[in-house]
């Protein structure tokens, strides 16, 4: 090794300090989220006639590697439906710690009503709190349960800790 | 008979179908309307291969190549369905080649033209035929790009039964089911073409077997309503089990989810029921997941019963027992339980010191009888005569008679089981009604299919025997007794004695009179008939078999309620139904109630302790042919429910004594010593235990005398539980009194009132029900676990009628 070869490294080290850092100034500056990212699963709802999308079939359960999903389902009154046809999810539970972010569920499911968005910030106390239902999911919802009590008890929005650009499959979810 | 399956040659009897040989030769054909024990039809043309067979020429040898010396295989000109077709010597079936993948594809693309492919909300799904041979065969892709078939989606068949009728594949299987197996047609084809579709002519069912075609039904057409959207069949725990709601030993499939019982599907047992169940079995799961259902035990503080941990509740009765001598102490368990809580029951009952054990409902006479006839012989049976009504009181019963009437013998097994195709099944076969008598003291439904009918009077069983006695000993007897003519009691006599396997078929109307029982006894043994009892329930005849008997007849469940017994340890009974009863037990000092329940009794209890279904215990049961069969456990969640076994162990720890019988293990470990078998062996279809003893009869304590002609008879679903089991409730309405219209114009009642009346002083709420099945005169109750089948007292001018049938506008 000669003295020139350790001019040449720490030239690369020297260099670096002259760049402009990428480290981002997480929470108070917020985290570009790319389009395809996978985040918190939204449950959507068809647009025109405002139907859950989902039809309670567990094919998301089925495919789920982490067995993260459960669903039970329920017949629909045809007077007042939940959903579109005949059957529709009367339970729809992702635990959020189980839930290894893989996607497959959205893969799997025939109707395409469980997408993953963009929300990554999660973190919670207790256990059952990590057991996402309808609720939590549900479009037009944002924040994750934590997000959603700070706000509620601040009065004020949900923040984002995020920014992300549009994605044409996520319906009325983002933006 | 040697035929080759693409390359493998297989040796099978001659009469059977290429169908079956394909399978035996263990390869696969696509099939939708064949189907185990029923006629083949070749409806579906799914079953095709390409099939060849040598020729002979008119000398009688066989055509052979001339360059190679061998048998010439001509071919069939057309692809042959294989499920229709009989093997003959040399056939030589090809099922791999190209041709034959094309036209099985192209047939999966027909059938899948109307289908709605709606798989995801189907509860089919993942267990359907249609979808894994659609996968295994069919192309993958659709041409069709037109509307489809649009029908009905959620036709409601019966209460129980829903029908899509846009998943139909028209198989047959349903409509050829009710003909075939129970003979009950009600379900056929409408319309016709591509407009076909399944339908009834009244409203519901009527037919004890219906649940049995939503197996059957190769797609998702017909499902279960009880268990409509519940999951899918992946998430389903299936536990292959034994069904406790009858004395036939069933194989049941119980499937659950989450802790609940959402479906019982029928099991294969090809010498008990063979793929069939009937409606009480596999719609009558609902209670199991009843929110009343008590999960914890419940102590009685301050005159309230309030949820103990365990310890508590069996320290209190510990402590409490030691204030009584050991023969004040009664325990009796319901005749549903299996025998390793009758070896508890008998182990707790030995370290109290008492006698006063028993199982109930029990009769007086014995359900063991000394010439003991097996399904397999009633199937096969010729001349076959039933007192009662067995279609109700052990439905399968009904089923393997209908099959002695086609004479059919049971198809032996093939390498891959129960035969696909069992060519010497037809549709519309004549029956052999002439083999058949049925005798009962009110129009049963097995009578239709009975060349003899007999209709006795109330009670009349023992008459009835002594009359055919008498005339099997070349005497006469008095036609009234008979309920027949003399002519006909005589042919049928004859034939039962010319008969080489003759079964007399008994039940509770039987049983309830030991007179009658001995009757039927030596009857049997005059005619040399073997003899088939169909017990009270499930177990009845394994408990009696391993003595939970009392040891003495002052000892019966009837005299510790009665007041015999100081203190009570009861389980799943409930005696203080019955006023008289209550009155008594609310004096007694201890009484300690296992149930599902708030029975009556239990809230009289200073104790309760919930109590397992029948789906959720693990243990072993005898059923009426002396079959010792498993019982397996569902997974299902019943809070701190135990059997008798896990209270015996309770007990037990709160004595400070190891009992035996204090788990299943241990139980069979003391019954292994007894039974010398290791029941832990056991396999799904059971076995036959050679008994070290016969029972040493105890009688029950007498009942009080009956007044009137009134009958407590056995029903298909369980009454104690039929309020709590919504679908098979809102297809019977109710618990039934049936009575002749003339009664029911004299007495002002209606079809469909709700009254109340005192059956044996026991108050009951019933529907009536109008019909002429009944005759004059005569009414009928349901029978319950604490008043079994038999006559009774129903205080019909004591009625009170509670809501009127809705009038209609
Ligand atoms: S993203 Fe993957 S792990 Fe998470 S719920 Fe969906 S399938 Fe399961
Ligand atoms: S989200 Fe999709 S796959 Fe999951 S149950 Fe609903 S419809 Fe089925
Ligand atoms: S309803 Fe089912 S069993 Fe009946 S014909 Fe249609 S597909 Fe076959
Ligand atoms: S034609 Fe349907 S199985 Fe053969």
């Amino acid at each position: 090794m000669s003295v020139l070869d350790i001019a040449k490294g720490m030239g690369v080290t020297l260099g670096h300090l002259f760049k402009k850092p990428v480290t981002v100034q997480y929470p108070e500056q917020r985290a570009q989220v790319a389009a395809r990212f996978r985040g918190r699963h939204h449950l959507l709802r068809h647009p025109d006639t405002g139907l859950e999308k989902c039809i309670g079939c567990s094919l998301c359960a089925a495919a789920c590697p982490a067995y993260a999903i459960y669903v039970e389902a329920a017949e629909n009154d045809p007077a007042d439906p939940v959903s579109a046809g005949e059957r529709y999810a009367s339970i729809y539970e992702i635990n959020m710690l189980r839930c290894i972010f893989c996607g497959f569920c959205e893969e799997a499911c025939p109707t395409g009503a469980v997408v993953l968005g963009h929300e990554f910030e999660l973190a919670d106390f207790r256990y059952q709190d990590f057991v996402y239902g309808k609720d939590d999911m549900m479009v037009g919802v944002t924040g994750s349960r934590w997000q959603r009590r700070e706000a509620e008890s601040k009065g004020k929005d949900v923040r984002l800790g995020l920014e992300s650009s549009h994605r044409a499959e996520l319906e009325g979810v983002d933006d | 008979m040697k035929v080759t399956v693409n390359d493998v040659e297989v040796d099978l009897a001659p009469g059977t179908s290429a169908i079956d040989a394909v399978f035996a030769a263990g390869y696969d054909v696509p099939y939708f309307c064949s189907q185990e024990y029923m006629s083949p039809v070749g409806a579906c043309r799914m079953c095709l291969a390409k099939v060849g067979a040598p020729r002979k020429d008119r000398d009688g040898n066989w055509i052979l190549d001339d360059e190679t010396g061998e048998r010439t295989i001509f071919a069939f000109p057309a692809l042959l369905a294989t499920c229709t077709s009989a093997l003959s010597e040399g056939m030589v079936i090809d099922t791999l080649s190209e041709e034959v993948k094309h036209a099985q594809n192209g047939m999966i693309e027909f059938t899948l033209i109307n289908h709605p492919l709606d798989c995801p909300v189907c509860d089919k799904g993942g267990a359907c035929e249609l979808q894994d041979r659609s996968y295994e065969y069919g192309s993958g892709r659709s041409r069709f790009e037109f509307t489809k078939r649009h029908q009905e989606k959620h036709h409601p068949l019966s209460d129980l039964i829903t029908l899509d009728r846009e998943r139909c594949i028209h198989c047959k299987r349903c409509v050829r089911y009710f003909e075939e197996v129970p003979g009950d047609e009600v379900l056929d084809f409408i319309d016709r073409g591509g407009h076909t579709y399944i339908g009834t002519v009244e409203h519901g069912l009527p037919s004890n077997f219906t649940g049995n075609i939503t197996d059957i039904c190769p797609v998702g057409a017909l499902l279960d309503a009880t268990s409509r959207f519940r999951g899918r069949n992946w998430e389903y725990d299936h536990t292959a089990s034994v069904s406790l709601d009858d004395a036939s030993g069933s194989a049941v499939v119980v499937d659950a989810r989450t802790g609940r019982i959402e479906r019982i599907k029928a099991g294969l047992h090809p010498e008990v029921n063979k793929s069939w169940i009937d409606d009480g079995i596999r719609f009558g799961h609902e209670y199991t997941a009843d929110p009343e259902r008590i999960t914890r035990p419940l102590l009685r503080k301050d005159g309230e019963l309030v949820e103990v941990p365990w310890p508590e509740a069996a320290a209190f009765v510990a402590e409490r027992l030691k204030e009584f001598s050991g023969k004040d102490v009664g325990v009796c368990i319901r005749a549903d339980a299996t025998l390793e809580e009758g070896v508890a029951a008998l182990a707790l009952a030995e370290h109290l010191g008492t006698g006063q054990v028993d199982h109930a409902p029990r009769y007086g006479p014995t359900v063991m009888p000394p010439a003991q006839a097996t399904l397999q012989e009633l199937a096969v049976s010729d001349a076959i005569f039933v007192v009662g009504d067995v279609s109700e009181e052990v439905p399968a019963v009904d089923l393997r008679i209908k099959d002695a009437l086609r004479g059919v013998t049971p198809p032996p097994l093939l390498p891959h089981g129960v035969p696909i195709a069992d060519l010497r099944l037809k549709e519309r076969m004549p029956r052999k009604r002439e083999i058949l008598c049925v005798a009962a003291p009110y129009r049963v439904d097995l009578m239709r299919h009975a060349g003899t009918v007999a209709r006795y009077d109330v009670g009349g069983e023992e008459t009835l025997f002594r009359g055919l006695i008498a005339i099997a000993e070349g005497g006469s007897a008095d036609e009234r007794v008979l309920g027949m003519t003399l002519a006909a009691a005589k042919a049928f006599v004859d034939r039962l004695r010319a008969a080489k396997k003759a079964v007399i078929v008994t039940g509770g109307f039987v049983l309830s009179s030991q007179a009658a029982a001995d009757a039927a006894e030596r009857f049997a043994r005059a005619v040399g008939a073997r003899q088939l009892v169909l017990g009270p329930m499930a177990n009845a005849y394994g408990l009696e078999a391993i003595g939970v008997l009392p040891s003495h007849a002052r000892y019966d469940y009837a005299s510790m309620v009665a007041g015999g017994a100081k203190a009570l340890l009861i389980s799943n009974l409930d005696p203080a139904a019955d006023p008289a009863v209550a009155e008594r037990l609310a004096e007694s000092r201890l009484l300690v109630v296992h149930d599902m329940f708030m029975t009556a009794t239990a809230r009289l209890a200073h104790v309760v302790l919930p109590a397992k279904s029948g789906f959720e215990k693990d243990g072993t049961v005898v059923n009426l042919e002396g079959r010792f069969m498993p019982v397996r456990a569902a997974p299902v969640d019943a809070g701190e429910a135990v059997d008798v076994t896990g209270l015996v162990r309770e007990l037990g720890l709160a004595f400070g004594v190891r009992i035996e019988g204090r788990s299943v293990r241990s139980a069979r470990r003391s019954l292994r010593k007894t039974l010398g078998t290791d029941l832990e062996e056991l396999t799904g279809l059971g076995a036959f235990v050679a008994l070290p003893r016969r029972r040493v009869a105890v009688s029950v304590a007498a009942r009080p005398g009956v007044r009137g002609r009134a009958l407590r008879v056995p029903t298909m679903v369980r009454q104690e539980y039929l309020l709590r089991n919504p679908h098979l409730l809102a297809t019977l309405g109710g618990p039934a009194l049936r009575l002749h219209p003339d009664d029911a114009r004299t007495r002002a009642l209606s079809h469909d009132d709700e009254v109340t009346v005192r059956v044996d002083g026991v108050p009951r709420r019933l529907r009536v029900y109008v019909t002429d099945a009944m005759p004059s005169g005569v009414v009928s109750v349901p029978a319950l676990p604490d008043a079994p089948a038999g006559p009774a007292d129903v205080d019909l001018d004591g009625i009170v009628v509670e809501r009127r049938r809705l009038e209609v506008a």
